[in-house]
């Protein structure tokens, strides 16, 4: 992020990195093109790229791509609100974090993708049963970095409020929650990656659109580079999505962070 | 009418495998208005302790602070604090810092600015005010640490080992400006330190505690006036004669132990 990352230099274990890459696809290429391993298993790089221009070009991926950003950008945004909102609330008031939180372990503890069926039933399997999961994928991951990090206060920060004798709002909102920003962001960072597994997985299961849904059908109709194609689409995706979270944390840090 | 009165101040606590420590006893203090007072003694001898009872920031075990004529029962805006390592908020500039008490108190933003002004002129800080504290040296975020408690014209000014995490040649002209501001503001200071070259070259005062549980050794009143020599022999002399004081008090406990 920082200059350090500018002049990196190119060294021997580099190219044997770049080697072994390329090892591995030519080994994909020529294994399926000579027919030593079936299409079923696997695909050549470059029918793998040839799929993804097709489902790009004619029109087949965008609608399922868009649907599947619209979950995410909505059950993320939720999460995220909610998470930071209870984790201030909790800061303010500690006897709300002592009533919740046996409460929120407990869901936090359920595997998430258990409770699908149930989301099912209850939201169909249309969009908001995606987002509702996508929520609780995240929302304890912010939840939890908030509340740790504004209980990691440096006790001189505290300190200082009291002696200028701050109320606990101005104490939370002007020194509290600052503190714990590192934290907060580590939490949206985390909850960011399991978001993208939260869409995945939920689409896969059951729905009418979305790219988990175009990767189980594809895998249907056996058309392995179509499968292997949104594979990547979709680590790319998450790996963007993080990087945007880490991008907006450093505009807002990054002026008093040591450079 | 002293500023500050210490009556008869006592503080055990409870550690960690729950035995009670006794930190203080019996200590009795007059700070009178305008003296410099510091308190100097062995490390772990309850010089903190008694400076955060008189801040208001622990509550004492017995006895009795009065601040002016009011007893002190917790942190108040008639008491300003200067914290050892400053204490600054990261995620605020110098300026937002040094207004940080007068935002909490809503003082009008009028005041606030020129009050800062002249702040800044008094701790040479100008020029600074928009650095965030990671780009100031450990001299500099201490200037702005003392011109935070001073901007807010407390009664007294307790300072807790305000210098000791900078370097010494720094060190020396902060204690100079310091002398400087106190020639010129005449406020009641109340100065831990376990400098006792730095307690005798600012003090009008320096109480020597004992080790703990700690009560006042010995008293020095220091008849020089402002601007003082480092080297001068009456300073130099009553230092080693506090030194040998602490020594003898140490091998006084040593002997506690053994029998």
């Amino acid at each position: 992020m920082t200059a350090k990352s500018k002049k990196k230099k190119f060294t021997l274990i580099n190219a044997f990195q770049i080697a072994t890459l390329a090892a591995l696809l030519i080994y994909m290429q020529t294994a399926v093109k000579s027919g030593a391993v079936s299409k079923v298993f696997l695909a050549a790089p470059t029918d793998i790229i040839a799929e993804g221009i097709k489902i790009i070009t004619n029109g087949t991926l965008l609608p399922h791509f868009l649907v599947s950003i619209e979950e995410i950008l909505v059950g993320y945004g939720i999460a995220a609100v909610v998470g930071i909102g209870l984790g201030i609330i909790w800061t303010l008031f500690p006897k709300t974090e002592e009533f919740g939180n046996v409460f929120c372990s407990a869901i936090m503890a359920v595997p998430k993708v258990a409770i699908l069926p149930l989301l099912i039933l209850w939201f169909g399997i249309g969009f908001l049963s995606k987002v509702v999961l996508i929520f609780l994928f995240a929302v304890f991951t912010i939840l939890y970095n908030t509340v740790t990090g504004a209980k990691q206060c440096k006790e001189s920060y505290l300190k200082v409020a009291r002696v200028f004798e701050a109320s606990r709002f101005q104490t939370v909102f002007q020194v509290v929650i600052p503190s714990a920003l590192p934290s907060i962001f580590n939490g949206l960072r985390l909850a960011a990656a399991t978001a993208f597994t939260g869409v995945v997985f939920s689409e896969m299961q059951s729905a009418k659109a979305g790219v988990g849904y175009l990767l189980s059908e594809a895998q249907g109709l056996l058309n392995t580079p179509r499968v292997f194609f949104l594979i990547v689409l979709i680590t790319v995706m998450s790996v963007i999505f993080v990087k945007i979270i880490s991008l907006i944390e450093y505009a807002v840090c990054h002026k008093w962070r040591r450079v | 009418m002293p500023k500050i009165l210490i009556k008869n101040v006592a503080k055990t606590y409870v550690d960690g495998d729950g035995n009670p420590v006794e930190a203080i006893k019996n200590i009795d203090l007059e700070i009178e208005d305008g003296e410099f007072v510091s308190i100097v003694g062995p490390s772990g001898c309850g010089k903190s302790t008694l400076l955060e009872i008189v801040a208001g920031l622990h509550s004492q075990t017995f006895g009795e602070v009065i601040i002016g004529e009011k007893p002190v029962t917790g942190t108040s805006r008639d008491i300003g604090v200067v914290f050892q390592d400053a204490a600054l908020f990261p995620w605020k500039t110098v300026k937002k810092n040094i207004l940080y008490g007068m935002e909490v108190a809503k003082v009008p933003k009028a005041e606030q600015e020129s009050r800062l002004e002249k702040y800044l002129d008094l701790m040479n800080l100008k020029g600074f005010e928009d650095k965030y504290p990671s780009q100031l040296s450990g001299g500099m975020r201490q200037r702005a640490g003392i011109a935070r408690t001073l901007i807010m014209n407390p009664k007294v000014t307790l300072m807790d080992e305000p210098f000791s995490a900078v370097d010494h040649l720094t060190r020396c002209t902060l204690q100079e400006e310091l002398v400087r501001i106190h020639q010129k503001e005449k406020k009641t200071v109340l100065f831990i330190t376990h400098d006792i070259n730095e307690a005798v070259f600012l003090s009008d005062r320096v109480i020597l505690l004992s080790p703990r549980p700690s009560v006042i050794q010995s008293e020095y009143r220091i008849n020089a006036p402002h601007p003082r020599s480092r080297s001068d022999e009456y300073l130099v002399h009553i230092a080693s004669k506090i030194v040998a004081d602490i020594s003898r008090g140490a091998v006084k406990t040593d002997n506690d132990f053994v029998i």
